[in-house]
């Protein structure tokens, strides 16, 4: 080796290094007990005070008078027309199944295995998957999010008019119950389950929301497609959402067999 | 530096199956190096905790994308090395790195150490000062390859640049450390 490296190697041993500090502690809390800094949008003063007015203009026009009365005012004719308003999930218009529940592209098992870096979980108690969706960014999470869809199988109600029994949603990333429990409407209960060393939480009764921390540790929040019980587990840093018309028992048993 | 125990692989994955005290372990293991490598990109302690702690952070939640049987050490450092240039740019400034032998090795202390090897204390200092009066380019790769001993691919990854852009830097900036030492000497 040339002296000059020969003396650079030497002197590595002889560097007065800052003490490096114990990151463990610091890091523990951060991966284990993971807590959101910021306020969603929707709790912030202007994003209330914006609904407060929306809500008070919808009254007034909602009111055949004060419809008249504001038209007129404005000197203009406007019609003013009742929208239905699909509800979401169900009753749905017709259409591709991954379309109207927002899944992504369809795709093939293998296929999106090969679109996304993490391995693709499959419950061998449901059988292969019906459909197999591919959603990625933007619209879907950090890494991309997958879900299999189950049509009908024995034992478990088809949920609303959307075809489907069973949805298992997989995507990179962390949840944190502490946030997420609290966003849940009234009669809708959140208990703690470990399903083969993997933490999970069962959902009963209608849930809607859910928010998690995605792999690049963005805030997200998604619908549930289903609005039935759910449950989601954190299989090593993939949360694996289970929704359909199941009991825990059901729920627990289909999550066992993820392989 | 840390060794690399036999059992790393199985560490990696149970840390990817959401052991959390196996990823704990991981962080014990490496975080000597991962703040040093911070340290010599941002030139400050402080951000260097900050940045290699965001670092282990964001590798834990980046787990599913370490290739079973991959080094773990240059994914690792790409991640912390990266937070630290974030922590950089987001300042707008860098710390100037003045590196600093260990006391017992800096000259006119009493007690030399035995081992036959330690350069003599004045040349030591003498290579350190020229050392940190390189460009910031220069220094970062000598730094990286021989002060914190990290191998090619671990210098490429805490760098952000192909392995083969390391060796021809790793050259040039050799070249003009002889150089100047050269002109020390003869002044």
């Amino acid at each position: 080796m040339p002296e000059l490296e020969q003396q650079l190697n030497t002197l590595a041993a002889q560097i007065e290094w800052p003490a490096t500090p114990n990151l463990v502690p610091a890091v523990r809390s951060r991966i284990t007990a993971r807590v959101v800094l910021r306020a969603p949008w929707y709790q912030s003063r202007w994003a209330l005070a914006a609904a407060a007015l929306v809500i008070a203009l919808a009254a007034l026009v909602a009111y055949q008078p004060s419809r008249e009365a504001i038209a007129s005012w404005i000197n203009v004719h406007v019609l003013f027309q009742r929208v239905h308003v699909i509800p979401t999930p169900s009753p749905l218009p017709p259409g591709p199944l991954g379309q109207r529940l927002g899944l992504g592209n369809q795709t093939t098992l293998s296929d999106a295995q090969k679109g996304v870096t993490w391995h693709v979980v499959v419950p061998s108690k449901l059988g292969d998957p019906d459909e197999v969706y591919l959603q990625l960014p933007p619209t879907g999470s950090a890494q991309g999010e997958v879900t299999l869809v189950y049509s009908t199988r024995p034992d478990i109600k088809v949920a609303g008019e959307t075809g489907v029994s069973v949805l298992v949603t997989e995507a990179r990333g962390a949840v944190d119950r502490n946030f997420f429990g609290k966003m849940l409407g009234p009669g809708t209960t959140v208990e703690e389950v470990t399903v083969a060393g993997h933490r999970g939480y069962w959902i009963a009764g209608s849930p809607h929301d859910f928010y998690f921390t995605d792999a690049n540790g963005s805030f997200r929040s998604e619908t549930f497609r289903l609005a039935t019980n759910t449950l989601i587990l954190d299989f090593g840093g993939t949360i694996v959402r289970i929704e359909g018309n199941l009991t825990k028992a059901q729920a627990l048993e289909i999550a066992a067999s993820l392989r | 530096m840390e060794g690399r125990p036999k059992d790393e692989s199985e560490l990696f994955s149970r840390a990817q199956r959401g052991d959390t005290a196996a990823y704990e372990e991981i962080v014990q293991r490496y975080q000597l190096v991962a703040f040093r490598t911070a340290y010599v990109i941002t030139g400050s302690a402080a951000d260097a905790e900050e940045a290699a702690q965001d670092g282990f952070v964001k590798a834990y939640r980046a787990l599913g994308t370490f290739r079973s049987g991959a080094e773990p050490r240059p994914w690792l450092l790409k991640i912390v090395a990266n937070e630290a240039r974030n922590r950089v740019r987001s300042a707008g400034r860098r710390h100037h790195l003045e590196l600093r032998l260990a006391e017992r090795f800096r000259p006119g202390d009493a007690a030399p150490s035995p081992e036959a090897e330690v350069v003599a204390a004045d040349d030591a200092r003498r290579l350190l000062d020229q050392v940190n009066a390189l460009s910031e380019e220069d220094r970062l790769v000598i730094t990286s390859r021989y002060l914190l001993e990290l191998s090619g691919e671990e210098t490429a990854a805490a760098l952000g640049i192909p392995e083969g852009t390391v060796k021809s830097r790793l050259s040039r900036a050799l070249g003009r450390l002889r150089t100047t030492l050269g002109e020390v000497s003869r002044a």
